[in-house]
């Protein structure tokens, strides 16, 4: 039974940091802790991160937090639970040892191998067994690449892991993948669980070179002795192998019926949907995630989030006092309310990162449309602004072609500056709800573990819980007006196919 | 302008100054052929130009000097002219002899330098990890010249102490800028992760936080401040995670020891290391190792 000091622990092993947070039983959160490490990019197209600084950074923030938050408290921990990015390989010997460094899901080295794959036969037949767009991101094309890139590394290797399994195998000895983690390797056939043979046969691996498959709710095993004495942990710690930082994200947003979607911008962004049944797309233009066995995340991802407004604020912004990046963001932002909605006609095309959906093109490129001469800089802030939510729009407008959205649920850092958040209500011209308390990834890995306990029933009944404050509503008069704009902005994402080829080729 | 060439052993004026090896402003009006040959430097170098235009090559890079640019030269660097001969032009140089021996040595300025040791290191880690050797549009180093020649030329009361505070000044001040010039302060993650690269080359160097924050061109409490933000840690706590990251990586491999990895991932001592590991991990090194590495053990060594 569980009591009054109990809690759980969740652990995010986020693109560039670890967040350990505490929650009481009831959910509130009691305690957190984040602890950050690099990205590496050795080589244009490389994005890969130290497997043994990830474990190192958790282990000392999981350390802290519960030296400085929890035990003077007197919590005990009765569950840790852990989430992760998608994507990554690690690669790792006989011995467990890893060889390199973990490819995590912004590399790109696999474009070639990714654009093949998507021409040939297979690649339908892949993608609709196993969810996960075809896409350098995808670790069925990370793995694909080593083989025909990296023989010795790829011979060498005796298991390609994900950095969460790894973490998992350092402190339990066991390597497992959960379903949803798995549902977006590539290599998983969504609809019966199990190793796609066609993928694994491109991929060319067989299944025992993959960790175990296991439901979100499994426990992978004890924490090692010596893992349980440096940590002040007993044995009675469950852990819980939990899902991915997307699909959990999803779930602590409150997103449960298939009327809500969830738009979610950090960085990079997308725009979720739940249900139980996958979109089946013509166009292949979503991925299909399994959270559990009869719920699908599907949804489309963008690489221009808010890194596209932290590069604008960079090069222009001002920093003429010792004032940081957010200040600057934040002077920006006043500045471009000042200009109307829709930029007086000046339109920005964010492709600076190539684009994942929904046009899928990764040689797309950055455009500044319409511009004349009574524009002014503010209108650039604005428009930039204005179009990383029409971008994100547009992966919203495809998925009504497949479900009927009736509001919204928005979080992420950048989504949740006011001023945003009234702009996706306008552009999308529906009611939206702010998960203020950023953090819908630990709260839907608390979700996970409370319902595994027995708190609640399942994840329907758990779901309810979240709490969703600060309803937004559109402004009908923007929406018309944004709407005229995006027709553009939607046209030359696509007319602009060659000339984006062209340039990129050049750079 | 009067132009001037103070050379040490010849020019009286240097008599107090052995350090100031050369010191020199000239107008060239003429083109010599052969004048500016590539050539070795002994001593650390600092050419300021004051008019023309100069065409030069420092480390097989070509660099372009304008008006109130400085070009830095480091003992043991190439320098010299594209064309083999100075353009045309007016310039200042000097030349000041650093103590050449072991590169941790308190005094690589020298005792006529007022810096402090823990400063003088840092300052030389900057000027050696510099891959810059020209900084554009240095005014300020300009005055210093015409007031070092002022001093040096004129010697009025007290010049001996105004001059080599001078030098001081040169020195703080370029060395400065080059962490200005080097590190954005618009994007902190990444003059963060050029850190990180910097730390990983020399983790078996006891890194201070004056020395990490001086090298991203910020005061220590701002430093401390940004890290934390950033990475959650203050910055000796992320420097052990990288620490023992990488101690980790050597522990897994059966023929590095345990003292050598101690001190090539920069703890002070094996016990150092192994009570910090076992902090953390629960395990002590050989512990840690004889866990991931299997038995038997092809190469045979003592695990």
């Amino acid at each position: 039974m569980a009591t009054k000091s109990d809690c759980i622990i969740t652990i995010e092993l986020g693109t560039n940091a670890v967040r350990v947070v505490a929650f009481d039983m009831k959910g509130n959160s009691i305690g957190s802790l984040k602890g950050s490490y690099p990205t590496f990019h050795t080589q244009p197209d490389y994005s890969e991160q130290d497997p043994e600084q990830i474990f190192i950074t958790m282990l000392y923030v999981l350390k802290n937090l519960l030296t400085e938050q929890i035990y003077p408290n007197k919590n005990k921990v009765v569950c840790i639970c852990f989430s992760a990015a998608m994507h990554s390989v690690l690669p790792i010997d006989k011995n467990g040892v890893p060889i390199g460094n973990a490819i995590t899901w912004a590399d790109n080295r696999g474009k070639k191998e990714g654009h093949e794959l998507n021409n040939s036969p297979y690649g339908k037949t892949i993608y609709q067994a196993t969810g996960t767009p075809i896409h350098p991101m995808s670790p069925l094309i990370k793995i694909a690449w080593l083989k025909n890139h990296d023989k010795e590394k790829f011979t060498q290797a005796s298991k390609f892991l994900s950095i969460k399994s790894y973490i998992i195998q350092q402190l339990t000895g066991e390597y497992v993948i959960d379903y949803s983690l798995a549902s977006a390797t590539g290599l998983m056939n969504i609809h019966n669980m199990q190793w796609e043979p066609d993928a694994l046969a491109y991929a060319g691996v067989s299944s025992n070179r993959l960790p175990a498959l296991v439901p979100v709710f499994s426990s992978p095993g004890k924490l090692k002795k010596e893992y349980q004495t440096s940590l002040g942990l007993s044995s009675a710690t469950k852990i819980l192998v939990g899902s991915s930082d997307g699909c959990l994200a999803t779930l602590g947003a409150g997103v449960w019926s298939d009327d809500k979607a969830v738009i979610s911008i950090e960085d990079s962004g997308a725009v979720r949907v739940v249900g139980k049944e996958v979109l089946r797309d013509e166009k292949r233009r979503f991925f299909n995630y399994i959270l559990t066995e009869d719920c699908y995340v599907s949804g489309g991802p963008t690489n221009n989030g808010g890194v596209i407004f932290e590069w604008f604020a960079k090069q222009f912004g001002d920093f003429s006092k010792p004032f940081d990046l957010e200040f600057s963001m934040e002077s920006l932002i006043n500045e471009a309310n000042k200009v109307v909605p829709g930029s007086d006609g000046l339109i920005f095309l964010p492709y600076l990162l190539g684009e994942r959906a929904p046009i899928w093109n990764a040689n797309a490129r950055g455009v500044f449309f319409g511009l004349n001469i009574k524009h002014e800089k503010q209108h650039f802030i604005r428009a930039t602004i204005e179009g990383i939510l029409y971008e994100i729009y547009s992966i919203g407008k495809i998925l009504e072609e497949h479900r009927t959205i009736k509001n919204l649920s928005v979080h992420g850092s950048f989504a949740s500056l006011p001023f945003c958040t009234q702009m996706i209500a306008d552009i999308f011209n529906k009611p939206l709800t702010l998960r203020k308390n950023s953090d819908s990834i630990a709260y839907g890995a608390f979700l996970l573990s409370a319902t595994e306990m027995g708190i609640y029933k399942n994840l329907d009944q758990a779901v309810k819980t979240v709490n969703l404050p600060d309803v937004y509503t559109p402004k009908k008069q923007h929406h018309s007006t944004y709407m005229k704009y995006f027709k553009i902005f939607e046209r030359l994402s696509v007319r602009l196919s060659e000339e984006f080829e062209d340039i990129a080729n050049l750079q | 302008m009067n132009q001037f060439i103070l050379q040490q052993g010849q020019s009286k004026e240097l008599q107090l100054f052995p350090h100031i090896t050369e010191f020199a402003l000239k107008r060239n009006n003429s083109i010599t052929l052969n004048s500016f040959n590539a050539s070795l430097s002994d001593c650390i170098r600092f050419y300021y130009v004051i008019e023309g235009k100069f065409e030069w090559v420092i480390q097989q890079q070509q660099y372009v000097l304008f008006p109130s640019d400085l070009a830095i030269v480091l003992p043991g660097q190439m320098l010299g002219a594209e064309k083999g001969f100075l353009d045309i032009g007016t310039l200042f140089w000097l030349h000041i002899r650093i103590d050449p021996n072991d590169p941790r040595t308190n005094s690589f300025l020298g005792d006529w330098s007022q810096v402090s040791p823990g400063e003088m290191i840092t300052m030389k880690k900057i000027l050696v990890l510099n891959n810059m050797p020209v900084i554009s549009k240095l005014k300020e180093a300009g005055s210093v010249f015409y007031n070092l020649q002022n001093e040096i030329l004129k010697q009025e009361l007290g010049f001996s102490t105004r001059v080599n505070q001078l030098l001081d000044e040169l020195f703080i001040l370029i060395t400065r800028q080059l962490t200005r010039q080097n590190n954005s302060h618009r994007d902190f993650p990444q003059t963060f992760l050029k850190l990180e690269e910097t730390l990983r080359k020399n983790l078996s160097h006891q890194w201070t936080v004056e020395e990490m924050a001086a090298l991203v061109g910020l005061g220590t409490t701002a430093f401390n401040e940004k890290v934390k933000n950033f990475t959650g840690f203050s910055p000796l706590n992320y420097l052990i995670n990288i620490r023992i990251s990488e101690a980790i990586k050597l522990l897994k491999r059966p023929d590095v020891n345990v003292t050598s990895i101690a001190l090539e991932t920069g703890f002070y001592s094996s016990q150092h290391f192994s009570t910090t590991f076992k902090k953390l991990t629960g395990y002590t090194p050989s512990q840690f190792r004889k866990n991931n590495i299997p038995k038997t053990n092809d190469n045979g060594h003592k695990i």
